[in-house]
């Protein structure tokens, strides 16, 4: 009977070598199956006794050269996958976010100590508009920085249009019900969209809001209505006493629609519109 | 198992993590690694020098890269491209350590690479731990020893952890022989460790 190796076929004939290329191995062993039903773990004295190699070290470091190789070729293939830079692409523009926030308010700070006539009714101001205050007002160090966060603002406007675009191209059906930004963001909560696309409509609903839930869960405050499906204007805008609704049909149509963006990568123009229909007729007050 | 003083250390080429080191030898920190606080504790199973070592949510390759200055070869499984990336480094300088990208949920992915082993170690943060260190009985020769790491909060964070031990110990000896229980107190918390030995 053919017995079937990483290294090497054996049958009754005797033995055949696959090589010694590590490479060449790995693609060979991705396309061997192996039955759980009568396994036995290899004895590494057939490969010597193949003439495959000669010591067990041979064996040892010919087997790790394979695994390497495969290992890599796997990798490779997991961040080919376009979602994977999204990601990091979203991540990094919560980030930036942050990031301007935090300098954003602590140059107001500073500015308010060198400008008496600066009071409380200036932080109400758009942020953009304070910020242009702020360096017409400055000099120096002060000025530096907030040409520093004009720029950053800037940048992230910038990155803002890649996540939304990108979002349109991995995230079509997903994309059409909320917006790339918000479907970018739900990937990135999700991990990915082998994750988000194996996901009820539930958790979908819920996500973003964990303290919500758990403080739910573990009793006593009411259940978070929605995470962070909330940016969506069609949950945000709508009404208190349908808000929940709209919320919950919004979520299982997203549930549906990222299951449709990796199964079949591409926009279901029924389904969108269908989805969009039953998402509005939720937000009507009675 | 080398201890100096009181800190458990292993030899072998420093430099995989950024691990202090100790008269040449590499501090093993129990506070990191949950197989060496159970050293710590006075549990697990001694590794020895040709010792074949199956192990099951390697990661980063930190553990690993200690248990390969022990043993004689270690089947480092793990699942995740991130962490692989950095077990690939540390395999590329410890010639002993096989790494394994697969799924230890799905053990006919890298059966075609394993031998029978003398020592299963599992520490991976799933639901179906118990389950998983069945499947895997299949590499471990008869005798051999299995050490599961049971991440109780992973299993079901809203239960008991002493209850969802209970229950890995009751699932495992069916068709294991428990040689010991502890929980890694003070070390790691809600994680404790089963030492079983496979029937011969």
């Amino acid at each position: 009977m053919l017995q079937r190796y990483w290294f090497g076929d054996v049958d009754e004939e005797g033995c055949r070598s696959a090589g010694t290329d590590p490479a060449a191995l790995g693609e060979r062993a991705a396309t061997l199956r192996t039955g759980m039903e009568s396994y036995v773990p290899i004895d590494w004295e057939v490969a010597r006794d193949c003439g495959v190699v000669r010591t067990r070290e041979e064996y040892v470091d010919l087997l790790r050269a394979v695994c390497i190789a495969r290992a890599r070729a796997k990798i490779a293939e997991s961040y080919r996958a376009r979602d994977v830079e999204l990601l990091q692409m979203v991540r990094m523009l919560d980030e930036l976010d942050n990031v301007i926030n935090l300098l954003q308010e602590r140059a107001a700070e500073w500015y308010q100590v060198t400008t008496p006539s600066f009071s409380r009714k200036y932080r109400s101001l758009p942020a953009r508009k304070m910020l242009d205050l702020i360096r017409k007002g400055a000099r120096g160090g002060l000025g530096d920085v907030a040409d520093e966060i004009d720029r950053l603002t800037v940048t992230r406007t910038r990155l803002m249009r890649e996540v939304s675009a990108r979002a349109d191209e991995v995230l079509p059906n997903t994309s059409a019900l909320i917006g790339g930004l918000v479907a970018a963001r739900l990937l990135s909560r999700a991990g990915g969209l082998p994750a988000l696309a194996r996901m009820p409509g539930s958790t979908i609903q819920v996500i973003g809001s964990e303290q919500a839930l758990f403080s739910h869960l573990r009793g006593g405050t009411p259940p978070p209505k929605h995470g962070i499906i909330f940016q969506h204007r069609r949950v945000h805008n709508a009404p208190r006493e349908v808000r929940g609704r709209v919320a919950r049909v919004l979520a299982a149509k997203l549930a549906i629609a990222a299951r449709l963006d990796y199964y079949r990568g591409e926009a279901v123009p029924e389904f969108i519109k269908e989805a969009q229909k039953k998402i509005d007729e939720a937000g009507v007050t009675a | 198992m080398i201890r100096l003083g009181n800190v458990l250390v292993s030899p072998g080429e420093g430099g995989v993590y950024g691990e202090r080191t100790l008269d040449g030898y590499r501090v093993w920190d129990p506070h990191r690694s949950k197989l060496a606080a159970l050293y710590m504790l006075g549990g697990g199973v001694d590794l020895t020098p040709g010792m074949k070592v199956l192990y099951l949510g390697a990661a980063n390759g930190t553990t690993v890269s200690h248990v390969a200055d022990y043993a004689g070869t270690v089947y480092a499984v793990e699942f995740a491209p991130r962490p692989m990336q950095d077990l690939i480094e540390v395999a590329r300088r410890r010639r002993n350590i096989v790494p394994i990208m697969a799924d230890a949920n799905r053990p006919e992915e890298y059966a075609l690479f394993m031998e029978a082993v003398d020592l299963l170690y599992q520490d991976v943060a799933q639901p179906n731990q118990v389950e998983i260190a069945e499947k895997n009985l299949v590499f471990l020769r008869p005798g051999g020893h299995l050490i599961l790491m049971l991440k109780t909060r992973s299993v079901d964070v809203r239960r008991d952890p002493a209850v969802v031990l209970e229950e890995a110990r009751a699932g495992l000896e069916r068709h294991l022989d428990i040689v010991d229980v502890r929980w890694l107190e003070p070390y790691h918390h809600d994680h404790a460790a089963i030492v079983c030995s496979r029937r011969r």
